[in-house]
């Protein structure tokens, strides 16, 4: 089983993977939407970057788990900022998000150059995360994507009804009993577990666009949360298999870039021919 | 219907009770007693602190100081019997669900974690629709239903909770008088089952018409008690002191009061 149909084992199984991770970052990207905290996974996304280098620095190994591992925990400590820097000094919402966004992107650029500026042995490639490369990915990484996206589509599926209150309605939500920080922190836990995991594919500054786009082009079609949480996972599935189609035929295209500009044109083609909401329907009918 | 050994108990008693947003003071030193079965409301001008006073009661709010128990004991004792009705500018109108999906949630505590409402509480959703006249409206998208129709979803949802208390906050505002008297109807219905209502309301005119208690809130409780008692002019003028805009809107209550009395 080296190939199908002239296409290498390797980049089939890539494939599959980045394609369930697009699913998956659409499924949960939602509830970040719904629940307006894009700006945020946006900040965590950007973050990302300082967490892959400083996971090499610290670990010496270039392996995908680590490396995301490293990611994931800086995604979390960005968000983690993002409250306290709120909490703590009044600064608005958009405000502190720009602050955390650029200051830990920042510091990831910094220590992404200054490693190669050092020449450390076995730090090329690092930059591969800057804007996604799928070609670099062998079929255990692209297992181990795979699993993580499973899970977190499997976790929302369990807690839709939890996930669609407190997204909808927090302060019924609390005043019944609902733990609701609890579940708002599992839910922007989801988003920052679904940017870690599309990072290979679509690089840290455009893993966003699998979490934002997929839904809002989503929320065009449908007015009911079930069928908004498929939708969006299949159009970050396309998009996802999109990006890795075209980088696998044009040699050295980064991934990232390909995976956006197909969302966004999903996102257009929704915006405009949506049934109701759709900008042709409201033409029609301007009584909406 | 409450079972006797707790009716003996008030529903509701703040003690002592303050509340501060940061540093800024909203609620000093309430003192107050609901006695269930009734409908009470809570009235005083804007930035009073009446809904505070709520969020207060439902845990939403930290207090500064004093206690609330409800039943005679601590709101996590007793939260599935309160039922609540927030503002309705407080929630995203827009979000993709539609009316029975909102009902439902009004059956979601008593699920419990990650268990899916059925049968039966879709009937109990349909029947709180019914009672608040929206039966025929179950699928339609809740962007796409008018002020009033908004308000008497989120009504039906408190119903589908069940509850022997409810709180509601400012149910009348941007309300069409048709859904205004409907509300009041299901609310005075909810009277007559033994249950109490406590409604943070604006309008001073309705007030004495439907409340069979009251409390004129200013930061301070001003005055609580029977509707009639507390209603007065004077109340009304210590409560509202400095609001020059309501003072129009005052004669014509006080008038009314009167003849309620």
């Amino acid at each position: 089983m080296t190939a199908f149909m002239g296409i290498p084992y390797n980049t089939l199984v890539v494939a599959a993977a980045v394609a369930a991770v697009g699913f998956a970052a659409g499924v949960v990207g939602c509830f970040g939407v719904l629940r307006r905290r894009a700006l945020a996974g946006d900040a965590a996304s950007h973050a990302t970057l300082a967490g892959v280098v400083a996971a090499f620095l610290v670990t010496g190994r270039r392996d995908l788990p680590t490396l995301l591992a490293g990611a994931f925990v800086a995604a979390v400590a960005s968000l983690g900022c993002l409250v306290l820097i709120r909490r703590s000094t009044r600064t608005r919402d958009d405000a502190a998000t720009a602050l955390v966004l650029s200051v830990s992107f920042g510091v990831g650029i910094a220590l992404l150059s200054g490693l190669s500026a050092r020449g450390i042995p076995g730090a090329g490639g690092l930059e591969q995360f800057l804007l996604g490369h799928t070609a670099a990915l062998t079929a255990a990484d692209a297992v181990t994507l795979a699993v993580v996206s499973l899970v977190v589509v499997l976790v929302v599926c369990a807690g839709l009804k939890e996930a669609t209150l407190v997204s909808f309605d927090p302060a019924f939500a609390a005043a019944s009993g609902w733990p609701v920080g609890l579940i708002d922190y599992a839910l922007v836990a989801l988003v920052a577990a679904m940017v870690v995991a599309g990072l290979p594919a679509a690089g840290a500054v455009l893993v966003t666009a699998l979490v934002v786009i997929p839904p809002v082009a989503a929320r065009q079609w449908t007015d009911r949360v079930p069928t908004m949480l498929v939708l969006a996972g299949a159009i970050g599935c396309a998009a996802a298999l999109g990006g890795v189609v075209a980088s696998a035929l044009v040699p050295r295209l980064a991934t990232g870039p390909t995976i956006v500009l197909v969302a966004a044109a999903l996102f257009v083609v929704s915006a405009c021919f949506a049934p109701e909401r759709g900008w042709l329907a409201r033409c029609v009918r301007p009584e909406r | 219907m409450p079972a006797p050994a707790v009716a003996a108990c008030p529903a509701v008693e703040f003690h002592d009770v303050t509340v501060a947003y940061g540093r800024r003071p909203v609620l000093w030193n309430i003192d107050l007693v609901i006695q269930a079965p009734g409908l009470f409301g809570i009235l005083g001008p804007n930035g009073a602190g009446k809904s505070t006073l709520l969020k207060a009661a439902l845990g939403l709010v930290p207090l500064a100081g004093g206690r609330i128990t409800l039943f005679g004991r601590p709101l996590a004792e007793v939260r599935r019997r309160i039922g609540y009705v927030p503002q309705r500018e407080t929630v995203d109108w827009d979000f993709p669900v539609n009316v029975m999906d909102v009902v439902l949630m009004g059956t979601y505590a008593g699920l419990g974690w990650f268990r899916r409402p059925g049968a039966a509480e879709r009937e109990r959703a349909r029947a709180a629709l019914e009672r608040v006249g929206l039966a025929d409206l179950a699928d339609r998208q809740i962007g796409r239903l008018s002020g009033g129709q908004q308000q008497r979803v989120f009504l039906a949802r408190a119903l589908a909770q069940n509850a022997d208390l409810y709180f509601l906050d400012e149910p009348m505002a941007g309300v069409d008088a048709r859904s205004q008297e409907r509300i009041f109807r299901v609310l005075d219905d909810l009277r007559r089952e033994g249950r109490l209502v406590v409604v943070v309301h604006h309008d001073l005119r309705s007030a004495a018409d439907w409340f069979d208690g009251a409390a004129l809130v200013d930061m301070r409780l001003v005055a609580a008690g029977p509707a009639a008692a507390v209603l007065t002019p004077e109340n009304l003028r210590r409560t509202y002191a400095g609001h020059i805009d309501v003072l129009d809107e005052l004669g014509r209550a006080v008038e009314r009061g009167g003849r309620t009395a």
